[in-house]
Order: C-alpha cells, then structure tokens, then sequence
C-alpha cells in the first residue's frame, strides 16, 4: 500500500453541480478499486498563472488516497477521456528516501574500524619493539 | 595600479563584509517543501519567473533541490508561471 496524491484542474465553463458530480465519479474509482481516500481538497475557482487551453481559471481538486499503483493509473486514464479536466499530476507520498547517504556512512564506518585496527596492529609492534629495546638496554648495563 | 585597486577592495571588505546568507528552510528545520505552499515559493521567484539562484538567496543545496522540484511541480499547476514579462 503506498500513499499518493493526485492534483487536477477542471474546466470553469462547467456549473458547479456538474462540477460535484465529476469530483463524485474520480472519488468513486478510488474506492471501488479498494483504495482508501484520505481526503479531497477542493480549493475552487482560481486563477491560473498562464492560460490553459484558453481559460484563465480553473477548479483545484486535490485527492489523498492510499492504495495498490493500478488506482492512479485508472484515474489518469479517465482524465484523458474527460475532457474537462485541463490538467492533472499524480505523486507518490514519502517515496523520496535517500538511500546514497546510507551506503556513504556505511563505507565512512567500515573505513574507520578498519583504519583503527591496523592503527591498533601498528600499536602494538611498537610498543613490543619498545619493551624489547629496552630489555637490551637493561642487558647492556 | 591593479594591486592598489584589489587593496582598497580587501579592507573595504575588511570593514564592510557583506550580510551573511542563510538558509531560511535550515533555520525552521523545514524538511520537504510542498509545491502547493504557492505563498513560499513565490518569494523565490523574482518578477521574471525564473528560480532564484542559490548565491542570491543563500539556501542550501539540499534545500535548494527540493526547492527547484516544488517549483517546477508548481509551475505544471499553473500556480507559478513558466516566463513572465
């Protein structure tokens, strides 16, 4: 189950009973496909920053649903035979994990334990040397 | 002369350096910026409708990236615009 979020702008020559009918029919494919709407965002007539298709305004319907990958599929299927809805965009909800930073800190760490173990390596033919030079010494006198 | 010139620059800057730039979405602790928040994204487009440059406004890389998707997202929309004159 993963979470999406479908965008999509309707026309604004249509009334708005029509309007209410069309948010109906998408919010019914969400469910018959056992989808599980999250909630409908509806922030009205608004005006675009460029026109679309001739018209300066448009309805803004945001979906929230969470569900199987068929489900945004069907609806953007059913956006292209409406005519109607000028524009739509569909995302997936926290999908944006990032996995290079982990294998980077995973290396980072492995380096280190690697690089301590010769250090400690190194320590201790050090320290061996040491305590035989010094046994020399102690001979010596 | 050249050399004067860069001196005089050097402690102009010595004694005026330049405001330091933040990153406004570190400073909130913002970690995913939503194309539909149109009222942020609008401070990051001047007049022009282009993205302004990281150097300008001092955000992050990171936030910088995020930055650019939600714009463009947003432009899709049509709730920033694509070119503007």
């Amino acid at each position: 189950m993963k979470q999406y979020e479908t965008a999509f702008l309707i026309a604004p020559d249509l009334p708005e009973e029509d309007n209410e009918k069309l948010i109906n029919k998408f919010a019914e494919i969400v469910s018959e496909k056992k989808g599980k709407m999250i909630n409908i965002e509806k922030w009205g007539k608004r005006k675009l920053a460029y026109s679309i298709k001739k018209f300066d305004e448009a309805f803004y319907v945001f979906f929230n649903y969470e569900g199987e990958p068929d489900i945004p599929s069907e609806l953007e299927r059913n956006f292209k035979q409406t005519e109607a809805v000028i524009r739509y965009l569909t995302l997936k909800k926290g999908a944006e994990k990032n996995i290079r930073k982990k294998g980077k800190k995973f290396k980072k760490v492995e380096k280190q334990s690697s690089s301590l173990e010769s250090q400690s390596d190194e320590k201790i033919k050090e320290i061996k040397e040491k305590t035989l030079n010094n046994e020399e010494h102690q001979e010596e006198k | 002369m050249a050399r004067d010139r860069n001196d005089t620059k050097r402690t102009f800057r010595k004694f005026f350096p330049p405001k330091k730039k933040f990153c406004r979405f570190c400073e909130r602790n913002i970690k995913e910026i939503d194309y539909k928040n149109v009222e942020i994204l609008k401070k990051y487009v001047p007049e022009r409708g282009k993205i302004l440059p990281r150097r300008v406004s001092g955000t992050c890389a990171f936030h910088q990236r995020k930055l650019a998707t939600a714009i463009k997202r947003a432009r899709l929309l049509a709730l920033l615009p694509y070119v503007e004159d």
